[in-house]
């Protein structure tokens, strides 16, 4: 509990007096998140929601995005589109966490071969792009949201794990170190509270915010390319963007593009808010 | 070139080698893991399968199989492929696009950092719009810009060739002809998107406000001496650094330029590669990608190091 309470106290430090723009970045991700939960429950129907007499209209109560030019509601098929990436984007900054903050806790404390060996893994697969890893992986593994999220959670833990690392490589030795070691503060606690949690905790709230939204920058990209990404009818922002392709500026265009870009743009300014510009 | 320079040259030169036998030891592990048989992943890889079990391998132990195939990279045999050019050899497909993608990638990264050089020259120390909107367009994943640009570009020439002010414009290329202006956009939006531009601004902008409150700039200026050679000289260091760390971003981004844009390139076959699941074309290509990625951190650091003499015995 004592790692958690440290964590927590960073993080809040961290966030203390926050910027307008952090601000509004943040509530923008609440609503993304809120949407992928609970969209779900209007029962809106998926693939039966065709409906000629209603093509490419405006906006009007019914529909408050309007229509793409099947007469499918954009508004309810955007708050859909979100689960694309949500779910999965949380499980790769999970499987990236999981994989990266460990083994940066062990390259800078143990030092000497252990550290050279897990140095040398984590260059090996951050030699490779992350895409081009990606992708490798959807080949042996075939598309889906959960080869993408593992894809992206492997490809998202080298640069965790070389922040991680490298903090603690210069904290290693540190007065409050030393003296956490010397009030009996057991090794477990002193790594995982003081050095991972209360040390690097904003760095890692930081990649892991940007693990996210290189997912949402992932999915809608493979969604609008096709055929690695999610198919019609299933929504997603990347695919309802293409699917109005040539039939001018509308609605069901721009609110899917303005979409992706204040996600995207709302996962840079959060993480802005874990910074050392903002922490003074 | 002196000892330390080509010391530190030479043990960056091992480890990139080194990096590079992790990345494939680490892609073949990608095809162990797999579940079941790999050849039952491919569509119609029944048909193959005597061919594909001798080209992978499947009969022996990983690190025989590993050891087979490291062999082989040695004289470039990349191996054959499977479903995207069936029977082709994957290095003889890849020569000419790998060329031509990696000429891209190393066009974006040569205007990122000159954009966000210039960009940093002017805002470095004062509030200024234009990071603002070098940011607001920068976050925009690399896909989004295309398709503003390519819906503008298409809505405008169709307006224009409608009201007779236009014949069909020369630069309205198809799919499969080659074209001047898709290329370079694809380079302009490799170095801009995906907040490329965002990045190398920002860290060329920290380097230059670090640079220009130091002691040496101070004294430069008391003498009366033009300050910008002190500052360009010391640039060079931290410019090659964010060269080194952006260098893999934008390998990965030009799949995605590549395939939006319909341009032909080794990112663009890298997608079909995944589509279609022909491992040993989506292999080849990550280790090309690595290669290249390898090369660039290797000639960065070798310009940090010439820049920097205090960073050539830290190879």
């Amino acid at each position: 509990m004592s790692a958690l309470r440290v964590t927590a106290a960073a993080l809040a430090a961290a966030l203390r007096r926050p910027p307008i723009t952090g601000v509004i970045a943040v509530l923008i991700l609440l609503a993304v998140v809120l949407a992928a939960a609970l969209s779900p429950l209007g029962g809106y129907p998926i693939g039966a929601d065709v409906d000629p007499a209603s093509a490419s209209q405006g906006p009007s109560a019914a529909h408050w995005l309007g229509t793409d030019h099947l007469g499918r509601d954009v508004a309810w098929r955007l708050a859909l589109g979100s689960r694309a990436f949500v779910g999965p984007g949380a499980v790769a900054c999970l499987i990236a966490a999981a994989l990266g903050i460990p083994l940066g806790a062990v390259a800078g404390f143990a030092g000497g071969g252990v550290a050279g060996t897990v140095r040398f893994l984590i260059g090996s697969v951050a030699s490779v792009p992350r895409l081009v890893l990606i992708l490798l992986i959807c080949t042996v593994y075939g598309a889906g949201p959960l080869q993408l999220a593992v894809g992206a959670g492997i490809a998202g833990a080298p640069a965790l794990a070389e922040a991680v690392g490298t903090r603690i490589e210069a904290l290693r030795s540190a007065d409050f170190v030393l003296a956490s070691r010397a009030h009996g503060v057991t090794l477990p606690n002193l790594l995982l509270g003081h050095l991972v949690g209360a040390a690097t905790g904003p760095t890692i709230a930081r990649l892991l915010l940007a693990t996210f939204g290189g997912f949402v920058i992932l999915e809608s990209t493979l969604s609008y390319i096709g055929g690695l990404g999610v198919p019609e009818p299933n929504p997603s922002w990347g695919n309802m963007l293409v699917f109005d392709w040539g039939r001018g500026v509308s609605l069901s265009v721009i609110a899917p593009a303005l979409a992706i870009w204040l996600t995207v743009g709302a996962t840079t300014e959060a993480g802005k808010l874990f910074t050392e510009r903002h922490r003074g | 070139m002196n000892f330390a320079l080509a010391r530190a040259v030479l043990v960056r030169c091992l480890a990139m080698l080194s990096t590079l036998a992790g990345a494939t030891a680490l892609s073949l592990l990608l095809l162990v893991l797999a579940p079941g048989d790999p050849i039952d992943l491919i569509p119609g890889g029944e048909a193959l399968r005597p061919q594909l079990e001798a080209q992978w391998g499947l009969d022996r132990a990983p690190a025989q199989r590993y050891w087979h195939y490291a062999r082989r990279v040695a004289v470039l045999d990349l191996g054959s492929s499977v479903s995207y050019r069936p029977g082709q050899p994957v290095f003889g497909l890849l020569a000419g696009p790998a060329t031509r993608t990696a000429a891209r990638v190393l066009a974006a990264l040569a205007c990122a950092v000159v954009w966000g050089t210039a960009l940093a020259w002017w805002t470095a120390g004062r509030r200024s719009f234009l990071r603002t909107a070098a940011l607001a367009v920068s976050i925009a994943p690399v896909f989004l810009l295309a398709h503003g640009f390519v819906m503008a570009a298409n809505e405008g020439a169709f307006a224009a060739m409608q009201s007779g002010w236009l014949e069909r414009p020369s630069w309205f290329a198809l799919p499969d002809e080659p074209s001047p202006l898709r290329t370079t956009l694809s380079i302009v939006l490799l170095a801009v998107g995906s907040s490329a531009l965002h990045e190398t601004h920002a860290q060329a902008e920290e380097a230059l406000l670090r640079i220009r409150s130091s002691v040496y700039v101070d004294a430069a200026r008391a003498r009366g001496a033009p300050v910008w050679p002190h500052i360009a000289r010391n640039l060079i260091a931290p410019l090659a650094a964010t060269t080194a760390e952006r260098a893999a971003f934008l390998t990965g981004g030009v799949v995605i330029v590549e395939k939006v844009l319909l341009l032909n390139g080794a990112g663009a076959m890298l997608w079909e590669a995944a589509r279609l699941r022909d491992y040993d074309l989506a292999l080849g290509i990550a280790l090309l990608a690595a290669l290249l990625v390898g090369t660039v951190r290797l000639a960065a650091d070798a310009t940090r190091a010439l820049a920097d003499p205090r960073l050539r015995g830290r190879a």
